[in-house]
């Protein structure tokens, strides 16, 4: 998706109905809370919780205290601390749930939309749920098949909550049956958009309803599903600026998916089309969107291969028209490539274009036996994966109002390729290598149009990771990481004002203390062309469920990734803590 | 802002102090390898402990519990009968990988799919790994975020101090 957040300016007189919370009914609402809160603490039946049902949740507090570095990019935060923080309160008893959750930000985080700013209640529902029927009134987060047309969800770290608010339902008439239905609005920020989006989808799964294949083999499960999103009219003045658009009121997606299995193999299809829904980031063309998955996968005790196939054109789908950037997506279009961790290997992250891509990932996995010859003593584990993007081949035939482009068999710019091998050994009972070698191709243009003919990068990455069990108490991790890039670094050259270019070490030294405590030091240096010098050093405390977290140091600018959704990371410079604990 | 933070420690203080045997969500939809859903209640041992793990294919640290855990489970079984269900919270990027990583490490547990985190978020946990030991009745009696060397023991010690519970109990 383009990742690059863009403040949504002219979208917020398209959003109504604020549900934030007066000051006096928030302040009722947090001496009622805390009153149930505390009359089942000193009440003597504790173990069954409120009138018989049971509280759980968690709560996380993060903050940020940012000070300028010129070098790296940083700007003063001018509140001193910044701060993130949430708790879910969630109620059960039997087969009815409620839940709520309390958000803020005052001020947001580094790199979290301003629009964020503020507290109150942000989610809040409740729900009566048995085998064969369910229903949810409030915010729910729900998923069609991979989510290609409808998917609901929240990242918290990203920053990103598309719940909707509304009425879920499921039905379960015969083992092997689902039928779901929804209808709402999404969550925008602190408020709601007004675009309303209505769904169905029914899946079955062959092998529980059809007698005959109870006992097969062969495993099937279909699903089909059906969304359609409302907006009311607006004013789109179209090429000619003496016409407007004539915009679609209402946009359908629908989708078909198989899940099919067979001994050792497994097939998973889904194919979406959606109706003319020009918006602000497909420039308010009328080409109709599809979308086509596709998962062929071969796995054996300790050996597995599998090819992933993608393609979509232009299946970006909102429930605002008019607001670009990652906000009030309906659905869901994951990358294609591999989902790396390393932190040189995210350096220059993929991230899906709506727009159009396609692309092939094939991944193979391969154990080797203790006692044979490459196995060693302890086994070997080998891990390759490879994949290629590309964007669509088109024929630009107009601009907004028309059919905008037609697309024709070939390939288009190359977007993103790499090929990665992991190979993890166990040297001894208490030491264990992973090495990983790397190479990548990065078009920049997945980083936003105005990228747009920059040259390719290319890059290496070769890391070591070495953990080593001390003994009973004490282990220590150690992690070298190396990029080789042909990007270079040119304050004065807009086009190489990218301040990760250029080639990279990193070091980083990991120390457990017990199954509690943990530091960790770590430098992020350029030796050529390059600049910055990103040092880190954090101490974590964890008990149960209960972790806190303090780090100081430098971040670097870049795209936060989690899940092929990124989210702009400005530099940082300073102190970040961090309080979770579930209940 | 003090408000709202004594309000977060108060509910922390609150929550934590009796919501320790609530019962595991029965409800959810989940779905087996096979891509077949069914309901979290089928997540019991026979009135013996569980081990329920948050794990997904791209989180390094809960490999590594697995992992570690893989080589002392037949162990731990014929101590405790314990049972580890293994619950992968891979969205559509990743999930048609998670059958396959799990034949290809060899991992012995029985794995469940919760592609858009609802028994996460019904259990509320935040991130992974995530580790939630049920007793036999299938209420929660523990659980434990992250993952660091060792961090095994501390598991099945639970595991052990339910039991003689249990046997003290008789």
């Amino acid at each position: 998706m383009k990742n690059i957040q863009k403040t949504a300016a002219g979208s917020r007189d398209r959003v109504a109905n604020g549900y934030r919370l007066s000051a006096i009914g928030y302040r009722l609402f947090c001496v009622g809370l805390i009153f149930i809160f505390q009359f089942s603490f000193f009440s003597p039946t504790k173990a069954q919780g409120i009138l018989g049902g049971h509280v759980t949740g968690n709560v996380q507090l993060d903050g940020q205290m940012s000070h300028a570095d010129s070098v790296i990019g940083a700007d003063d935060v001018p509140e001193k601390l910044l701060m993130n923080a949430r708790a879910d309160i969630l109620y059960s008893n039997g087969d009815f749930n409620a839940g709520l959750r309390l958000e803020m930000y005052q001020n947001p985080l580094l790199g979290f939309d301003a629009q964020w700013k503020g507290s109150g209640v942000a989610n809040y529902y409740v729900s009566y749920k048995t085998e064969k029927f369910g229903i949810t009134a409030g915010h729910f987060y729900e998923q069609f098949g991979s989510g290609m047309i409808l998917r609901t969800y929240e990242d918290r770290y990203l920053g990103l909550d598309n719940a909707l608010f509304g009425v879920n339902v499921y039905v379960r008439p015969v083992e092997g049956v689902t039928i779901k239905a929804l209808a709402g609005r999404q969550r925008y920020y602190w408020e709601m958009a007004e675009g309303l989006v209505r769904g169905v989808d029914g899946e079955v799964n062959l092998n529980s309803v059809l007698s005959f294949m109870k006992e097969s083999k062969f495993r099937a499960t279909l699903g089909a599903g059906f969304v359609s999103k409302y907006e009311e009219d607006e004013l789109i003045p179209s090429e000619d600026p003496t016409m407007r658009l004539n915009l679609p009121l209402n946009v359908g997606a629908a989708s078909f998916r198989a899940d099919l299995g067979y001994g050792n193999w497994s097939l998973q299809a889904e194919y979406a089309h959606k109706g003319q829904d020009p918006w602000i980031d497909n420039k308010y063309v009328y080409h109709e969107g599809n979308a086509l998955l596709l998962n062929l996968n071969y796995s054996q005790r300790g050996f597995s291969a599998g090819i992933q196939a993608k393609r979509i054109d232009n299946m970006g789908y909102k429930s605002m028209r008019s607001l670009s950037g990652e906000m009030l997506y309906i659905n869901y279009l994951p990358a294609i490539t591999k989902n790396h961790t390393y932190a040189f290997l995210t350096m220059y992250p993929y991230a899906t274009q709506v727009n159009g891509e396609q692309g092939l990932q094939a991944d193979v996995m391969y154990k080797f036996k203790k006692g044979t010859l490459l196995g060693g003593e302890y086994g070997t584990d080998l891990h390759l994966n490879g994949s290629l993007v590309a964007g669509l081949d088109t024929t630009i035939t107009g601009g907004a109002g028309t059919e905008g482009y037609t697309v024709n068999g070939g390939l288009g710019e190359t977007l993103y390729g790499d090929v990665s091998l992991e190979i993890a050994k166990k040297l001894s009972k208490a030491v264990k290598l992973t090495v990983t070698y790397a190479y990548q191709v990065f078009n920049p243009v997945v980083e936003g149009e105005g990228h747009k003919g920059l040259p390719l990068i290319h890059n290496h990455v070769a890391i070591a990771d070495l953990s080593w069990k001390l003994n009973k108490k004490h282990s220590l991790r150690f992690e070298a990481e190396w990029l080789c890039s042909d990007s270079y670094y040119d304050e004065s050259d807009d086009h190489h004002s990218d301040r990760r270019a250029g080639d990279w070490l990193m070091g980083l030294v990991e120390w457990n203390i017990g199954t509690h405590w943990f530091i960790s030091l770590s430098d992020q240096v350029p030796y050529n062309d390059g600049i910055g010098n990103y040092y880190n050093l954090s101490v974590g405390y964890t008990h149960g469920a209960t972790r806190f977290q303090l780090g100081y140091g430098k971040q670097r600018e870049g795209l936060l990734c989690i899940g092929g959704i990124c989210r702009q990371v400005p530099a940082s410079n300073g102190l970040t803590f961090s309080l979770t604990t579930s209940f | 802002m003090k408000r709202i933070l004594i309000t977060l420690i108060a509910l922390v203080l609150g929550g934590v102090a009796w919501s320790q045997n609530a019962k595991m969500p029965q409800n959810i939809t989940i779905k087996t390898l096979d891509g077949e859903s069914v309901q979290s209640s089928v997540i019991q041992n026979d009135g013996k402990p569980v081990i329920i793990s948050f794990w997904a294919t791209w989180c390094k640290p809960c490999n590594r519990e697995l992992n570690t855990i893989k080589d002392l489970y037949e162990e731990w079984q014929e101590e405790t009968g314990v049972k580890i269900v293994a619950i992968s919270i891979d969205d559509a990027r990743t999930v048609a990988r998670v059958k396959p990583h799990v034949e290809g490490n060899d991992w012995p547990y029985e794995v469940y799919i919760d592609q858009n985190s609802d028994l996460k978020r019904a259990m509320g946990a935040i991130s992974v790994p995530h580790t939630f030991i049920l007793n036999g009745e299938g209420e929660i009696v523990w659980q434990h975020n992250g993952y660091q060397d060792g961090g095994e023991e501390e598991v099945i010690e639970v595991v052990r101090g339910l039991l003689k519970e249990k046997t003290e109990d008789k």
